[in-house]
Protein backbone atom coordinates (compact mmCIF):
# COMPACT_ATOMS: atom_id res chain seq x y z
CA UNK A 1 0.00 0.00 0.00
CA UNK A 2 1.41 3.43 -0.92
CA UNK A 3 0.97 6.63 1.01
CA UNK A 4 -2.75 6.70 0.30
CA UNK A 5 -3.23 4.54 3.41
CA UNK A 6 -1.70 7.21 5.65
CA UNK A 7 -3.56 9.90 7.45
CA UNK A 8 -1.95 13.28 6.86
CA UNK A 9 -0.14 13.74 10.14
CA UNK A 10 3.30 14.31 11.46
CA UNK A 11 5.08 11.17 12.75
CA UNK A 12 5.95 12.49 16.19
CA UNK A 13 2.33 13.04 17.18
CA UNK A 14 1.24 9.48 16.48
CA UNK A 15 -0.17 7.48 19.35
CA UNK A 16 0.40 4.25 17.49
CA UNK A 17 1.89 3.31 14.15
CA UNK A 18 1.05 -0.03 12.54
CA UNK A 19 3.40 -1.29 9.83
CA UNK A 20 2.88 -4.32 7.67
CA UNK A 21 0.79 -6.10 10.30
CA UNK A 22 -0.12 -9.73 9.66
CA UNK A 23 -1.98 -12.31 11.75
CA UNK A 24 -2.45 -16.00 11.00
CA UNK A 25 -4.76 -18.36 12.83
CA UNK A 26 -3.10 -21.68 12.02
CA UNK A 27 -3.29 -22.00 8.24
CA UNK A 28 -5.80 -19.18 7.87
CA UNK A 29 -4.63 -15.66 7.13
CA UNK A 30 -6.75 -13.23 9.11
CA UNK A 31 -4.78 -10.11 8.27
CA UNK A 32 -1.85 -9.27 6.03
CA UNK A 33 0.20 -6.18 5.25
CA UNK A 34 -1.99 -3.78 7.23
CA UNK A 35 -0.64 -0.22 7.55
CA UNK A 36 -2.19 2.73 9.34
CA UNK A 37 -1.69 5.00 12.31
CA UNK A 38 -3.69 6.77 14.95
CA UNK A 39 -3.14 10.27 16.34
CA UNK A 40 -4.63 12.11 19.29
CA UNK A 41 -8.11 13.52 18.59
CA UNK A 42 -8.75 10.97 15.87
CA UNK A 43 -11.90 8.88 16.00
CA UNK A 44 -11.40 6.05 13.52
CA UNK A 45 -14.09 3.60 12.44
CA UNK A 46 -12.87 0.18 11.31
CA UNK A 47 -15.33 -1.09 8.73
CA UNK A 48 -15.46 -4.34 6.81
CA UNK A 49 -17.47 -7.53 6.32
CA UNK A 50 -17.69 -10.34 8.88
CA UNK A 51 -14.43 -12.25 9.15
CA UNK A 52 -12.46 -9.37 7.60
CA UNK A 53 -10.02 -9.27 10.52
CA UNK A 54 -11.39 -6.13 12.22
CA UNK A 55 -11.41 -7.56 15.76
CA UNK A 56 -8.13 -9.32 15.01
CA UNK A 57 -6.56 -5.97 14.19
CA UNK A 58 -7.52 -4.63 17.61
CA UNK A 59 -6.38 -7.80 19.36
CA UNK A 60 -3.00 -7.78 17.62
CA UNK A 61 -2.41 -4.16 18.64
CA UNK A 62 -3.33 -5.11 22.21
CA UNK A 63 -0.81 -7.94 22.12
CA UNK A 64 -3.53 -10.54 22.65
CA UNK A 65 -2.70 -12.51 19.48
CA UNK A 66 0.74 -13.12 17.93
CA UNK A 67 1.45 -11.00 14.85
CA UNK A 68 4.06 -10.20 12.21
CA UNK A 69 5.07 -6.64 11.41
CA UNK A 70 5.42 -3.79 13.88
CA UNK A 71 3.10 -1.91 16.20
CA UNK A 72 4.92 1.16 17.52
CA UNK A 73 3.41 3.17 20.32
CA UNK A 74 4.26 6.79 21.09
CA UNK A 75 7.17 7.11 23.50
CA UNK A 76 4.85 9.20 25.70
CA UNK A 77 2.84 6.09 26.50
CA UNK A 78 4.88 4.72 29.39
CA UNK A 79 5.73 2.43 31.09
CA UNK A 80 3.78 -0.23 29.18
CA UNK A 81 1.95 1.23 26.16
CA UNK A 82 -0.77 -1.43 26.02
CA UNK A 83 -1.77 -0.44 29.55
CA UNK A 84 -2.65 2.93 28.06
CA UNK A 85 -5.35 1.27 25.98
CA UNK A 86 -8.87 0.85 27.30
CA UNK A 87 -10.51 -2.01 25.45
CA UNK A 88 -14.26 -2.48 25.18
CA UNK A 89 -14.89 -6.05 24.02
CA UNK A 90 -18.05 -7.23 22.31
CA UNK A 91 -20.62 -7.35 25.10
CA UNK A 92 -21.63 -10.89 24.22
CA UNK A 93 -18.09 -12.07 25.01
CA UNK A 94 -18.73 -11.50 28.71
CA UNK A 95 -20.68 -13.53 31.28
CA UNK A 96 -23.50 -11.19 32.31
CA UNK A 97 -24.74 -13.63 34.94
CA UNK A 98 -21.51 -13.03 36.85
CA UNK A 99 -22.41 -12.04 40.43
CA UNK A 100 -21.19 -8.43 40.53
CA UNK A 101 -22.87 -5.01 40.48
CA UNK A 102 -22.54 -2.23 37.94
CA UNK A 103 -20.34 -0.34 40.39
CA UNK A 104 -18.06 -3.39 40.78
CA UNK A 105 -17.60 -3.70 37.01
CA UNK A 106 -16.62 -0.05 36.60
CA UNK A 107 -14.29 -0.27 39.61
CA UNK A 108 -12.52 -3.15 37.81
CA UNK A 109 -10.96 -0.49 35.58
CA UNK A 110 -9.05 0.72 38.62
CA UNK A 111 -7.67 -2.65 39.84
CA UNK A 112 -4.22 -2.26 38.29
CA UNK A 113 -3.91 1.40 39.36
CA UNK A 114 -5.02 0.63 42.93
CA UNK A 115 -2.19 -1.87 43.17
CA UNK A 116 -1.49 -5.05 45.09
CA UNK A 117 -2.96 -5.49 48.57
CA UNK A 118 -4.57 -2.06 48.52
CA UNK A 119 -8.18 -0.94 48.46
CA UNK A 120 -9.79 1.73 46.31
CA UNK A 121 -9.08 5.27 47.48
CA UNK A 122 -11.52 8.18 47.55
CA UNK A 123 -9.97 9.31 44.25
CA UNK A 124 -10.76 5.94 42.63
CA UNK A 125 -14.34 6.15 43.89
CA UNK A 126 -14.70 9.65 42.44
CA UNK A 127 -13.42 8.45 39.06
CA UNK A 128 -15.89 5.55 39.07
CA UNK A 129 -18.75 7.83 40.15
CA UNK A 130 -17.94 10.31 37.41
CA UNK A 131 -17.79 7.55 34.78
CA UNK A 132 -21.16 6.20 35.93
CA UNK A 133 -22.74 9.65 35.87
CA UNK A 134 -21.50 10.33 32.37
CA UNK A 135 -22.93 6.99 31.25
CA UNK A 136 -26.29 7.66 32.98
CA UNK A 137 -25.87 4.59 35.19
CA UNK A 138 -25.53 6.20 38.62
CA UNK A 139 -29.05 5.14 39.62
CA UNK A 140 -28.34 1.55 38.60
CA UNK A 141 -24.96 1.29 40.28
CA UNK A 142 -26.05 -1.20 42.97
CA UNK A 143 -27.84 -3.50 40.50
CA UNK A 144 -26.41 -6.90 39.57
CA UNK A 145 -25.17 -6.66 35.98
CA UNK A 146 -27.51 -9.51 35.05
CA UNK A 147 -30.45 -7.11 35.52
CA UNK A 148 -29.23 -4.69 32.85
CA UNK A 149 -30.71 -4.33 29.36
CA UNK A 150 -28.49 -4.62 26.29
CA UNK A 151 -28.04 -0.87 26.04
CA UNK A 152 -27.29 -0.52 29.76
CA UNK A 153 -24.68 -3.30 29.54
CA UNK A 154 -22.95 -1.49 26.73
CA UNK A 155 -23.01 1.75 28.73
CA UNK A 156 -21.54 -0.09 31.74
CA UNK A 157 -18.64 -1.17 29.55
CA UNK A 158 -18.30 2.42 28.33
CA UNK A 159 -18.20 3.60 31.94
CA UNK A 160 -15.48 1.06 32.69
CA UNK A 161 -13.57 2.35 29.66
CA UNK A 162 -13.85 5.95 30.89
CA UNK A 163 -12.69 4.95 34.38
CA UNK A 164 -9.52 3.44 32.90
CA UNK A 165 -8.43 6.99 31.92
CA UNK A 166 -6.43 5.61 28.99
CA UNK A 167 -4.93 7.54 26.09
CA UNK A 168 -6.21 5.08 23.50
CA UNK A 169 -9.73 3.66 23.32
CA UNK A 170 -10.46 0.47 21.37
CA UNK A 171 -14.07 -0.59 20.95
CA UNK A 172 -15.38 -3.75 19.28
CA UNK A 173 -18.90 -3.29 17.92
CA UNK A 174 -20.29 -1.12 20.73
CA UNK A 175 -23.62 -0.70 18.89
CA UNK A 176 -24.54 -4.40 18.92
CA UNK A 177 -27.91 -4.90 20.57
CA UNK A 178 -28.46 -1.23 21.48
CA UNK A 179 -31.23 1.10 20.30
CA UNK A 180 -30.58 4.30 18.38
CA UNK A 181 -30.92 6.52 21.47
CA UNK A 182 -28.19 4.55 23.26
CA UNK A 183 -26.09 4.53 20.11
CA UNK A 184 -26.23 8.35 19.97
CA UNK A 185 -25.41 8.54 23.67
CA UNK A 186 -22.37 6.29 23.16
CA UNK A 187 -21.22 8.38 20.20
CA UNK A 188 -21.59 11.61 22.23
CA UNK A 189 -19.49 10.07 25.01
CA UNK A 190 -16.80 9.00 22.56
CA UNK A 191 -16.78 12.44 20.95
CA UNK A 192 -16.34 13.99 24.40
CA UNK A 193 -13.38 11.67 24.99
CA UNK A 194 -11.93 12.46 21.57
CA UNK A 195 -11.80 16.21 22.12
CA UNK A 196 -9.77 15.70 25.29
CA UNK A 197 -6.99 14.36 23.03
CA UNK A 198 -7.62 10.63 22.97
CA UNK A 199 -7.28 8.39 19.96
CA UNK A 200 -10.23 6.09 19.30
CA UNK A 201 -10.47 2.92 17.19
CA UNK A 202 -13.96 1.48 16.83
CA UNK A 203 -15.04 -1.61 14.94
CA UNK A 204 -18.56 -1.09 13.60
CA UNK A 205 -20.96 -2.21 10.90
CA UNK A 206 -22.77 1.12 10.88
CA UNK A 207 -21.41 2.99 7.84
CA UNK A 208 -23.82 5.87 8.38
CA UNK A 209 -22.85 6.51 12.02
CA UNK A 210 -19.18 6.22 11.06
CA UNK A 211 -19.61 8.85 8.37
CA UNK A 212 -21.44 11.25 10.69
CA UNK A 213 -19.28 10.90 13.78
CA UNK A 214 -15.83 9.59 12.95
CA UNK A 215 -12.90 11.69 11.82
CA UNK A 216 -11.42 8.87 9.79
CA UNK A 217 -12.47 5.56 8.27
CA UNK A 218 -10.39 2.42 7.92
CA UNK A 219 -11.83 -0.01 5.36
CA UNK A 220 -10.57 -3.49 6.19
CA UNK A 221 -10.82 -6.83 4.44
CA UNK A 222 -7.84 -8.96 5.44
CA UNK A 223 -5.74 -5.85 4.89
CA UNK A 224 -6.33 -2.10 4.96
CA UNK A 225 -8.19 -1.36 1.71
CA UNK A 226 -8.37 2.40 2.24
CA UNK A 227 -8.08 4.93 5.00
CA UNK A 228 -8.66 8.63 5.47
CA UNK A 229 -11.50 11.11 5.89
CA UNK A 230 -14.95 9.60 5.31
CA UNK A 231 -15.76 11.61 2.19
CA UNK A 232 -12.49 10.47 0.58
CA UNK A 233 -12.72 6.84 1.62
CA UNK A 234 -16.38 6.14 0.87
CA UNK A 235 -16.02 5.70 -2.88
CA UNK A 236 -18.04 3.03 -4.70
CA UNK A 237 -14.80 1.26 -5.70
CA UNK A 238 -13.46 1.12 -2.16
CA UNK A 239 -16.78 -0.09 -0.77
CA UNK A 240 -17.05 -2.75 -3.47
CA UNK A 241 -13.48 -3.86 -2.85
CA UNK A 242 -14.03 -4.06 0.89
CA UNK A 243 -17.26 -6.00 0.80
CA UNK A 244 -16.31 -8.48 -1.93
CA UNK A 245 -14.86 -11.80 -0.86
CA UNK A 246 -11.28 -12.96 -1.26
CA UNK A 247 -9.42 -9.69 -1.63
CA UNK A 248 -5.97 -11.17 -1.21
CA UNK B 1 -32.66 -34.03 70.49
CA UNK B 2 -30.83 -37.21 71.39
CA UNK B 3 -30.34 -37.58 67.63
CA UNK B 4 -28.21 -34.44 67.87
CA UNK B 5 -26.60 -34.97 71.28
CA UNK B 6 -25.81 -38.65 71.35
CA UNK B 7 -22.91 -38.63 68.85
CA UNK B 8 -21.42 -35.58 70.53
CA UNK B 9 -20.27 -37.62 73.52
CA UNK B 10 -17.53 -39.04 71.29
CA UNK B 11 -14.47 -36.91 70.85
CA UNK B 12 -13.83 -38.30 67.36
CA UNK B 13 -17.27 -37.07 66.33
CA UNK B 14 -16.65 -33.57 67.73
CA UNK B 15 -13.36 -33.44 65.84
CA UNK B 16 -15.06 -34.61 62.65
CA UNK B 17 -17.70 -31.85 62.98
CA UNK B 18 -15.01 -29.25 63.50
CA UNK B 19 -12.86 -30.54 60.63
CA UNK B 20 -15.75 -30.73 58.18
CA UNK B 21 -16.90 -27.25 59.24
CA UNK B 22 -13.48 -25.72 58.63
CA UNK B 23 -13.03 -27.42 55.25
CA UNK B 24 -16.55 -26.48 54.15
CA UNK B 25 -15.86 -22.85 55.03
CA UNK B 26 -12.66 -22.91 52.97
CA UNK B 27 -14.35 -24.70 50.08
CA UNK B 28 -17.18 -22.16 50.10
CA UNK B 29 -14.67 -19.40 49.43
CA UNK B 30 -12.41 -21.09 46.90
CA UNK B 31 -15.35 -22.99 45.39
CA UNK B 32 -16.87 -19.67 44.32
CA UNK B 33 -13.86 -19.09 42.07
CA UNK B 34 -13.87 -22.72 40.88
CA UNK B 35 -17.54 -22.44 39.87
CA UNK B 36 -17.28 -18.98 38.30
CA UNK B 37 -14.17 -19.92 36.32
CA UNK B 38 -15.54 -23.32 35.26
CA UNK B 39 -12.64 -25.18 36.90
CA UNK B 40 -14.50 -28.09 38.49
CA UNK B 41 -13.07 -30.58 36.01
CA UNK B 42 -9.58 -29.37 36.88
CA UNK B 43 -10.39 -29.65 40.59
CA UNK B 44 -11.36 -33.27 39.99
CA UNK B 45 -8.15 -33.89 38.03
CA UNK B 46 -6.10 -32.41 40.85
CA UNK B 47 -7.67 -34.76 43.35
CA UNK B 48 -6.51 -37.68 41.23
CA UNK B 49 -3.10 -36.24 40.46
CA UNK B 50 -2.11 -35.50 44.07
CA UNK B 51 -2.96 -39.09 44.99
CA UNK B 52 0.51 -40.64 44.39
CA UNK B 53 2.05 -37.78 46.41
CA UNK B 54 -0.14 -38.55 49.36
CA UNK B 55 0.50 -42.29 49.04
CA UNK B 56 4.25 -41.70 48.76
CA UNK B 57 4.19 -39.61 51.92
CA UNK B 58 2.28 -42.41 53.62
CA UNK B 59 4.76 -45.09 52.46
CA UNK B 60 7.84 -43.04 53.27
CA UNK B 61 6.30 -42.13 56.61
CA UNK B 62 6.68 -38.42 55.99
CA UNK B 63 3.97 -35.96 56.95
CA UNK B 64 0.66 -36.20 55.02
CA UNK B 65 0.64 -32.46 54.45
CA UNK B 66 4.22 -32.35 53.20
CA UNK B 67 3.54 -35.01 50.58
CA UNK B 68 0.19 -33.47 49.73
CA UNK B 69 1.50 -29.93 49.38
CA UNK B 70 4.40 -31.05 47.18
CA UNK B 71 2.01 -33.06 45.03
CA UNK B 72 -0.42 -30.13 44.90
CA UNK B 73 2.17 -27.66 43.64
CA UNK B 74 3.59 -30.09 41.07
CA UNK B 75 0.08 -30.88 39.85
CA UNK B 76 -1.08 -27.26 39.69
CA UNK B 77 1.90 -26.18 37.62
CA UNK B 78 2.00 -29.48 35.71
CA UNK B 79 -1.53 -29.15 34.32
CA UNK B 80 -0.56 -26.00 32.45
CA UNK B 81 2.79 -27.43 31.40
CA UNK B 82 1.41 -30.68 30.01
CA UNK B 83 -1.23 -28.98 27.87
CA UNK B 84 1.30 -26.43 26.56
CA UNK B 85 3.97 -29.04 25.83
CA UNK B 86 1.68 -31.64 24.28
CA UNK B 87 -0.40 -29.21 22.24
CA UNK B 88 -3.41 -31.24 23.34
CA UNK B 89 -6.54 -29.58 24.60
CA UNK B 90 -6.51 -29.32 28.36
CA UNK B 91 -9.18 -31.99 28.91
CA UNK B 92 -7.24 -34.60 26.91
CA UNK B 93 -4.00 -33.70 28.70
CA UNK B 94 -5.78 -34.08 32.03
CA UNK B 95 -7.49 -37.32 31.05
CA UNK B 96 -4.21 -38.87 29.96
CA UNK B 97 -1.62 -37.75 32.47
CA UNK B 98 -3.48 -37.24 35.69
CA UNK B 99 -5.57 -40.35 35.67
CA UNK B 100 -2.26 -42.11 35.00
CA UNK B 101 -0.89 -40.57 38.17
CA UNK B 102 -3.94 -41.80 40.04
CA UNK B 103 -3.23 -45.34 38.81
CA UNK B 104 0.37 -44.96 39.97
CA UNK B 105 -0.91 -44.00 43.42
CA UNK B 106 -3.07 -47.13 43.59
CA UNK B 107 -0.14 -49.38 42.53
CA UNK B 108 2.11 -47.73 45.12
CA UNK B 109 -0.50 -48.21 47.79
CA UNK B 110 -0.95 -51.89 46.91
CA UNK B 111 2.57 -52.49 48.31
CA UNK B 112 1.26 -51.94 51.84
CA UNK B 113 -0.16 -54.62 54.12
CA UNK B 114 -3.28 -52.66 55.04
CA UNK B 115 -3.91 -51.91 51.37
CA UNK B 116 -7.70 -52.21 51.17
CA UNK B 117 -8.45 -50.18 54.30
CA UNK B 118 -6.00 -47.43 53.35
CA UNK B 119 -7.28 -47.32 49.80
CA UNK B 120 -10.87 -47.02 50.99
CA UNK B 121 -9.95 -44.14 53.32
CA UNK B 122 -8.09 -42.27 50.61
CA UNK B 123 -10.78 -42.85 48.01
CA UNK B 124 -13.90 -42.01 49.99
CA UNK B 125 -12.48 -40.17 53.00
CA UNK B 126 -12.46 -40.81 56.72
CA UNK B 127 -13.61 -37.71 58.60
CA UNK B 128 -14.28 -39.75 61.75
CA UNK B 129 -10.62 -40.77 61.86
CA UNK B 130 -9.24 -37.24 62.03
CA UNK B 131 -6.58 -36.78 64.70
CA UNK B 132 -6.29 -33.65 66.87
CA UNK B 133 -3.05 -32.68 65.11
CA UNK B 134 -4.87 -32.93 61.75
CA UNK B 135 -7.38 -30.37 62.99
CA UNK B 136 -4.54 -28.05 63.91
CA UNK B 137 -2.78 -28.49 60.56
CA UNK B 138 -6.06 -28.08 58.64
CA UNK B 139 -6.80 -24.87 60.53
CA UNK B 140 -3.36 -23.41 59.84
CA UNK B 141 -3.54 -24.23 56.12
CA UNK B 142 -7.09 -22.89 55.91
CA UNK B 143 -6.04 -19.57 57.43
CA UNK B 144 -3.08 -19.32 55.02
CA UNK B 145 -5.19 -20.13 51.93
CA UNK B 146 -7.99 -17.73 52.96
CA UNK B 147 -5.48 -14.96 53.66
CA UNK B 148 -3.87 -15.47 50.24
CA UNK B 149 -7.27 -15.38 48.52
CA UNK B 150 -8.27 -12.27 50.45
CA UNK B 151 -5.03 -10.53 49.50
CA UNK B 152 -5.58 -10.92 45.73
CA UNK B 153 -9.37 -10.96 45.66
CA UNK B 154 -9.88 -7.92 43.44
CA UNK B 155 -7.39 -9.24 40.88
CA UNK B 156 -8.98 -12.72 40.93
CA UNK B 157 -12.48 -11.30 40.48
CA UNK B 158 -11.35 -9.20 37.52
CA UNK B 159 -9.69 -12.22 35.86
CA UNK B 160 -12.78 -14.34 36.50
CA UNK B 161 -15.13 -11.76 34.94
CA UNK B 162 -12.95 -10.54 32.07
CA UNK B 163 -9.54 -12.12 31.62
CA UNK B 164 -8.83 -10.01 28.52
CA UNK B 165 -9.36 -6.78 30.46
CA UNK B 166 -7.05 -8.10 33.18
CA UNK B 167 -4.33 -8.82 30.61
CA UNK B 168 -4.78 -5.50 28.79
CA UNK B 169 -4.63 -3.54 32.03
CA UNK B 170 -1.29 -5.22 32.79
CA UNK B 171 -1.99 -7.81 35.48
CA UNK B 172 0.28 -10.90 35.44
CA UNK B 173 -2.68 -13.12 34.57
CA UNK B 174 -0.71 -16.30 33.94
CA UNK B 175 1.07 -16.12 37.28
CA UNK B 176 -2.13 -15.29 39.15
CA UNK B 177 -3.86 -18.24 37.49
CA UNK B 178 -1.00 -20.55 38.50
CA UNK B 179 -1.23 -19.22 42.05
CA UNK B 180 -4.99 -19.84 42.14
CA UNK B 181 -4.34 -23.38 40.90
CA UNK B 182 -1.94 -23.98 43.77
CA UNK B 183 -4.51 -22.70 46.28
CA UNK B 184 -7.16 -24.99 44.76
CA UNK B 185 -4.75 -27.93 44.88
CA UNK B 186 -3.93 -27.25 48.55
CA UNK B 187 -7.64 -27.11 49.32
CA UNK B 188 -8.08 -30.43 47.52
CA UNK B 189 -5.35 -32.00 49.68
CA UNK B 190 -7.10 -30.82 52.85
CA UNK B 191 -10.53 -31.94 51.67
CA UNK B 192 -9.32 -35.41 50.65
CA UNK B 193 -9.03 -36.27 54.35
CA UNK B 194 -12.74 -35.60 54.77
CA UNK B 195 -14.38 -36.99 51.68
CA UNK B 196 -11.61 -38.76 49.76
CA UNK B 197 -10.18 -38.41 46.27
CA UNK B 198 -13.21 -39.53 44.35
CA UNK B 199 -15.68 -37.25 46.10
CA UNK B 200 -13.55 -34.18 46.70
CA UNK B 201 -14.80 -32.25 43.70
CA UNK B 202 -18.18 -32.13 45.42
CA UNK B 203 -16.67 -30.16 48.32
CA UNK B 204 -15.34 -27.67 45.80
CA UNK B 205 -18.40 -27.16 43.67
CA UNK B 206 -21.68 -28.51 45.11
CA UNK B 207 -22.30 -25.96 47.87
CA UNK B 208 -20.93 -23.14 45.72
CA UNK B 209 -23.22 -24.12 42.86
CA UNK B 210 -26.16 -24.07 45.29
CA UNK B 211 -25.08 -20.61 46.42
CA UNK B 212 -24.69 -19.50 42.80
CA UNK B 213 -28.37 -20.16 42.21
CA UNK B 214 -29.44 -18.24 45.31
CA UNK B 215 -27.32 -15.09 45.10
CA UNK B 216 -26.34 -12.31 42.74
CA UNK B 217 -23.35 -10.91 44.62
CA UNK B 218 -20.00 -12.61 44.98
CA UNK B 219 -19.75 -11.86 48.72
CA UNK B 220 -23.18 -13.41 49.29
CA UNK B 221 -22.29 -16.36 47.12
CA UNK B 222 -19.19 -17.04 49.24
CA UNK B 223 -21.10 -16.64 52.51
CA UNK B 224 -24.02 -18.83 51.44
CA UNK B 225 -21.67 -21.41 49.90
CA UNK B 226 -19.71 -21.71 53.15
CA UNK B 227 -22.81 -21.93 55.31
CA UNK B 228 -24.60 -24.42 53.06
CA UNK B 229 -21.43 -26.52 52.77
CA UNK B 230 -20.81 -26.51 56.52
CA UNK B 231 -24.40 -27.37 57.45
CA UNK B 232 -24.58 -30.02 54.74
CA UNK B 233 -21.29 -31.48 55.93
CA UNK B 234 -22.35 -31.62 59.57
CA UNK B 235 -25.75 -33.04 58.69
CA UNK B 236 -23.96 -35.65 56.60
CA UNK B 237 -21.83 -36.65 59.57
CA UNK B 238 -24.92 -37.13 61.75
CA UNK B 239 -26.61 -39.13 58.99
CA UNK B 240 -23.50 -41.25 58.68
CA UNK B 241 -23.50 -41.93 62.43
CA UNK B 242 -27.17 -42.83 62.66
CA UNK B 243 -27.44 -44.84 59.44
CA UNK B 244 -23.99 -46.38 59.81
CA UNK B 245 -23.01 -45.24 56.30
CA UNK B 246 -19.59 -44.00 55.05
CA UNK B 247 -19.19 -40.44 56.31
CA UNK B 248 -17.53 -38.94 53.21
CA UNK B 249 -20.22 -40.26 50.92
CA UNK B 250 -22.99 -39.12 53.31
CA UNK B 251 -21.61 -35.56 53.35
CA UNK B 252 -21.58 -35.43 49.56
CA UNK B 253 -25.05 -36.95 49.39
CA UNK B 254 -26.58 -34.38 51.76
CA UNK B 255 -24.93 -31.50 49.86
CA UNK B 256 -26.20 -32.89 46.57
CA UNK B 257 -29.71 -33.25 48.04
CA UNK B 258 -29.62 -29.57 49.13
CA UNK B 259 -28.52 -28.60 45.63
CA UNK B 260 -31.37 -30.53 44.02
CA UNK B 261 -33.93 -29.07 46.46
CA UNK B 262 -32.78 -25.53 45.71
CA UNK B 263 -32.78 -26.26 42.00
CA UNK B 264 -36.37 -27.46 42.14
CA UNK B 265 -37.84 -24.95 44.58
CA UNK B 266 -36.00 -21.70 43.93
CA UNK B 267 -38.01 -18.79 42.63
CA UNK B 268 -37.05 -17.87 39.14
CA UNK B 269 -35.14 -14.59 39.34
Amino acid sequence: MPDATRFPHDHSSRLVDVQNLGVNYGETTALEGANFHLCPREFVAIIGPNGAGKSTLLKAMLGLVPYKGTVTFSSHLQPKPTQQIAYVPQARALDWAFPVTVWDVVMMARVKKIGWLKSATQADREIVKNALERSDLMDLRHRPIGDLSGGQRQRALLARMIARQAALLFLDEPFNGVDSTTQDRILELLEAERITGKGILMVTHDLEAAKNWCSHILLVNQTVIASGKPERVYTPENIAKTFSRGVL
Amino acid sequence: MTWLLEPLQFEFFQRALLGVGIIALLCGVIGAFVVLRGLSYIGDAMAHAVFPGIVAAFLLKIDYYLGGVAAAIITALGIGWVSRKSGLKQDAAIGTVFVGMFALGIVLLSRTKSYSVDLAHLLVGDPLGIAPEDILATTIFTVIILAALFAIRKELVLIAFDEIEARVSGLPVQRLNAFLMILIALTVVLAIQMVGTVLVVSMLVTASSTARMLTSRLSQMILVGSLVGASGGMLGLYASYHFDAPAGAMIVLVNTAIFVLVLVFRHKR
